[in-house]
């Protein structure tokens, strides 16, 4: 049987391994960011479509670059880093999109083409499938919940405040001036 | 100065341990002595910090670049004002500006309360002093200033070149000012929870507190606004960067607790709703600093990296934990002395307000940490920007904004059909009416409509009630317009300053949703060379450059481009935006190059100039953008601030022997006991 410290030892050198998998899992998942540039940038490019019936306009340009995010630390989106601040990266990523655009693809095919190369982080929100609709409908089910859960709270405490009235109740009697009087009290405008 | 402020921060530190100790111990024996001790100590510890503090000033003042802070923070060519304010733009000495604040408040907090309050202080003087030591800790530990470097450098690095604005001198003390009021109301609850005293006593206590944090927070994010939106780097005045979301969650938390605190002065109900607002306040105060200084976020605004993030994850973790100890175990004081009665009341427009607020609090904590969690569980990244929050967040505002007219309309305890129908009518009218002219005008954004219309309703239902308390005034008491009104909010601020801070929140929406009406244009522009745009308001301007110009200043070198601004009806204006290359006393360059933006503001809108660069010699390409509105984010917030102080203003002696949970209750007499009512009363 094991004594304490070797199962210690144990259980530390199995997370040990799990934390050096973990590192590696992780080194394995930027693969898609590593570097032709050696900075992180990956040139995003495609070859043009001369027959190509439509192409973006500035303005639907400058809408795909807000999608995606600059891989500086910014956390800014590409045109909004470029206008800004700008740093290495915004740039070229800027001139890929104007190429792309230039080129006769779509907004969502650019946006797909930045995506296969940098991996879904470089979208500034994520798409609305999988997991992430936890992240979507997660606020809205908890303002949601919050709501239901007030409504069943007030319907019970009245019903309970019901009770009590009836059994408790004096009628009041009034004028519509003395109630708008007792009003103006209760609300301090008369002071 | 500076080795005194030094050894300071070490005797603070001993202080606050000693005040801490003392005043628990005192409070659990009933020892008045160790009472005593410990707010004297407390009062040492502020005294003390205070010296740490002009030590540090001393040091940034005079250039010592022996020490590590003053080095990496500022140059001798830095102006002097932002030596001053380098004292928070770096970690180390932002920490000591928190533990400065907190050691005033704990001494105002002590003082204010030297003879109320009793059976709380010193719970409340143990709790602040925990605090203190926690921060001062991490300040000594962590993150010291006084850090020395093994050599003296013969220059700083100098202040990036984003915080040499004058938002600097001015936003993060208000901000912090904001987030370090809330430690007082988390020591009341704390007091209030191991002495089981959870009745009015405390929340009257706290209600101050909660409302100089609530202005502090107004004040700063709005502060942080215009700063992000004239000084350019920082993406607008809101770009949902981590940091800015943080500043929002206790903001957003103190907001539905200063709603939810008046169910229970009037009605004695929501004690454990109360009570979880305020420590979540805090808490997400202490989160949102965890969140700066940690690292584990990537934000345009963050401090470096540095092992003090696991110091507030433990803080964190630890104030949690005893938080839910203590409330766990104290439920049964924590019952409501009354039960709401209708769904159409008052106090359930409040809670559902509270719904609202939380709801948002928590999809904008929920959106920050999302891309942690998703990486945990499924072991790629994502990045969740402003189209997620605002896709989120848009629709939880306006039904917030709703809400705001909906809640001043209802009765307390409970409403009738026709008291509903006679405080609704004007105020609905109101809205619809101004939506309907906007869309006759030929709006078309859906959520700028719905977003008028709601302003239309808020705006006219505090109006109704302004109209409504003035007329009542000059009935009963026949004064004059003016006076009436000033004496109306003069006799019950918390109501109309109230109304005010409504009114505050109906201008920054109207100007949010301005913002989806801005026109951009780039252009690259030769001297004397022209360009004509259409604003939003379809009126046309033209731009005509007057050339680039390049010269030195104090710590820069600077390259600007002037542009005459004209339109039919506008006198011409020039405007200029500005390349900065700031240097160093050897001339060197210090940091990334830096832009100026030329605003030419007025209320419709601000043209916005930026220069992205020269090429060539003067060929300058720019920016020009039409900002709908944007003023009117300030006018809010300024707005709200003035609601606030009226709020905050302390009332005449009046209420102060009444003061008790419950409120008012109205005794109505039968038919036959009462007298007479007589004529023209």
């Amino acid at each position: 049987m094991a004594s304490r410290r070797e199962f210690m030892m144990a259980l530390g050198g199995t997370l040990v391994a799990v934390g050096a998998r973990q590192v590696i899992g992780q080194q394995g998942a930027e693969a898609p960011g590593a570097s032709m540039e050696g900075d992180g940038y990956i040139p995003v490019r495609r070859l043009p479509r001369p027959a190509a019936a439509k192409r973006l306009t500035p303005l639907e340009r400058d809408a795909v670059e807000r999608m995606i995010s600059c891989p500086c630390p910014c956390t800014l989106d590409v045109f909004t880093c470029r206008t800004s601040m700008p740093c290495g990266f915004s740039p070229r990523l800027h001139a890929d999109v104007v190429a792309l655009a230039n080129g006769g693809y779509s907004a969502d095919e650019i946006l797909a083409a930045f995506e296969q190369s940098y991996g879904e982080k470089i979208l500034m929100a994520p798409h609305k499938q999988g997991f992430n609709w936890v992240g979507w409908l997660a606020p809205f089910a908890a303002v949601g919940g919050g709501a239901f859960v007030v409504g069943a709270l007030i319907r019970r405490w009245g019903s309970r405040a019901a009770e009590r009235r009836a059994t408790s109740s004096v009628p009041v009697d009034g004028s519509d001036d003395e109630m708008a009087q007792l009003e103006a009290a209760v609300r301090g405008d008369d002071r | 100065m500076i080795l005194i402020g030094e050894l300071s921060l070490w005797v603070a530190l001993l202080m606050a341990a000693w005040s801490a100790t003392v005043s628990f111990a005192g409070g659990q024996m009933r020892r008045s002595d160790l009472v005593a001790s410990g707010e004297r100590a407390l009062y040492a510890t502020f005294a003390f910090v205070v010296l740490a503090s002009i030590g540090l000033w001393t040091a940034l003042l005079t250039s010592d670049f022996s020490l590590r802070f003053v080095a990496s923070y500022t140059s001798s060519n830095l102006p002097a004002v932002y030596k001053f304010s380098a004292f928070w733009g770096g970690q180390a000495g932002s920490m000591l500006f928190w533990c400065l604040i907190l050691a005033l408040y704990s001494a105002i907090t002590l003082f204010a309360n030297r003879r109320t309050n009793r059976e709380l202080m010193p719970f409340v003087t143990g709790t602040l002093a925990a605090i203190l030591i926690f921060f001062l800790a991490t300040t000594a530990f962590g993150a010291n200033p006084y850090a020395r470097l093994d050599w003296i450098p013969p220059d700083g690095t100098g202040l990036n070149p984003q915080l040499q604005n004058p938002g600097m001198a001015i936003h993060p003390p208000n901000l912090y000012l904001g987030y370090v009021a809330t430690s007082v109301p988390f020591a009341f609850a704390i007091a209030a929870l191991i002495t089981r005293r959870l009745d009015a006593e405390w929340l009257a206590a706290v209600r101050r507190w909660s409302l100089v944090s609530w202005l502090f927070l107004t004040i700063g994010i709005t502060l942080g606004m215009w700063w992000a939106y004239v000084e350019l780097g920082w993406g607008g005045y809101w770009a949902w960067d981590p940091v800015e979301n943080a500043s929002l969650l206790p903001w957003l938390t103190g907001t539905a607790f200063l709603h939810s605190i008046m169910i229970q002065e009037k009605r004695g109900m929501l004690r454990k709703w109360n009570v979880t607002l305020v420590v979540a306040t805090f808490l997400l105060a202490i989160l949102g600093t965890f969140i700066t200084r940690s690292g584990v976020i990537e934000s345009v605004h963050s401090f470096a990296q540095s092992p003090i993030g696991s110091w507030f994850a433990g803080f964190l973790i630890l104030a949690i934990v005893v938080t839910a100890f203590l409330v766990a175990t104290r439920l049964k004081d924590l019952e409501a002395q009354a039960e709401l009665e209708s769904m159409v009341s008052r106090e359930a427009a409040f809670l559902y307000n509270n719904v609202v607020l939380v709801g948002i609090a928590f999809s904008v904590l929920w959106g920050t940490l999302f891309p942690i969690i998703s990486e945990a569980v499924r072991g790629s990244k994502i990045t969740v920007g402003a189209p997620f929050f605002n896709t989120v967040n848009i629709p939880l505002g306006l039904l917030l904004l709703g809400l705001t007219g909906v809640g001043p309309l209802i009765a307390w305890r409970r409403a009738s059909v026709a008291n509903l129908k006679r405080q609704f009518a004007v105020p609905v009218a109101g809205g619809l009416v101004l939506g309907a002219a906007f869309f006759a005008l030929g709006m078309r954004d859906g959520y700028a409509l719905v977003s008028y219309t709601l302003a239309g309703f808020v705006t006219t239902t505090i109006a109704q009630e302004f109209v409504k308390g003035v007329g009542a005034r000059r009935r009963i008491h026949g004064e004059a317009i003016p006076i009436a009104l000033l004496r109306l909010i003069g006799r019950n601020r918390r109501r109309y300053g109230g109304y005010i801070v409504h009114f505050g929140i109906v201008v920054l929406f109207a100007a949010f949703a301005g913002l989806a009406f801005k026109k951009e244009y780039d252009l690259s522009l030769t001297p004397g060379s022209s360009f004509t745009a259409l604003d939003p308001y379809n009126r046309s301007w033209t731009f005509t450059s007057q050339g680039v110009s390049r010269y030195e200043e104090l710590n820069r070198q600077v390259t600007a481009v002037v542009l005459e601004a004209k339109r039919p009806g506008m006198a011409p204006t020039l405007i200029k935006s500005e390349k900065r290359q700031h240097v160093d006393s050897r001339g060197q360059p210090t940091f990334e190059p830096s832009t100026e933006v030329g605003i030419l503001e007025s209320l419709r809108q601000d043209v916005y100039l930026v220069l992205h660069g020269v090429t060539g010699e003067e060929t300058a390409e720019i920016r020009i953008t039409f900002n709908p509105l944007v003023w009117w984010v300030w006018y809010g917030g300024i707005i709200m601030a003035i609601g606030g102080l009226i709020v905050m203003w302390p009332q005449a002696t009046r209420s102060r022997s009444g003061r008790r949970e419950g409120g008012y209750v109205v005794v109505m007499q039968p038919a036959a006991e009462r007298p007479p009512v007589e004529a023209g009363v």
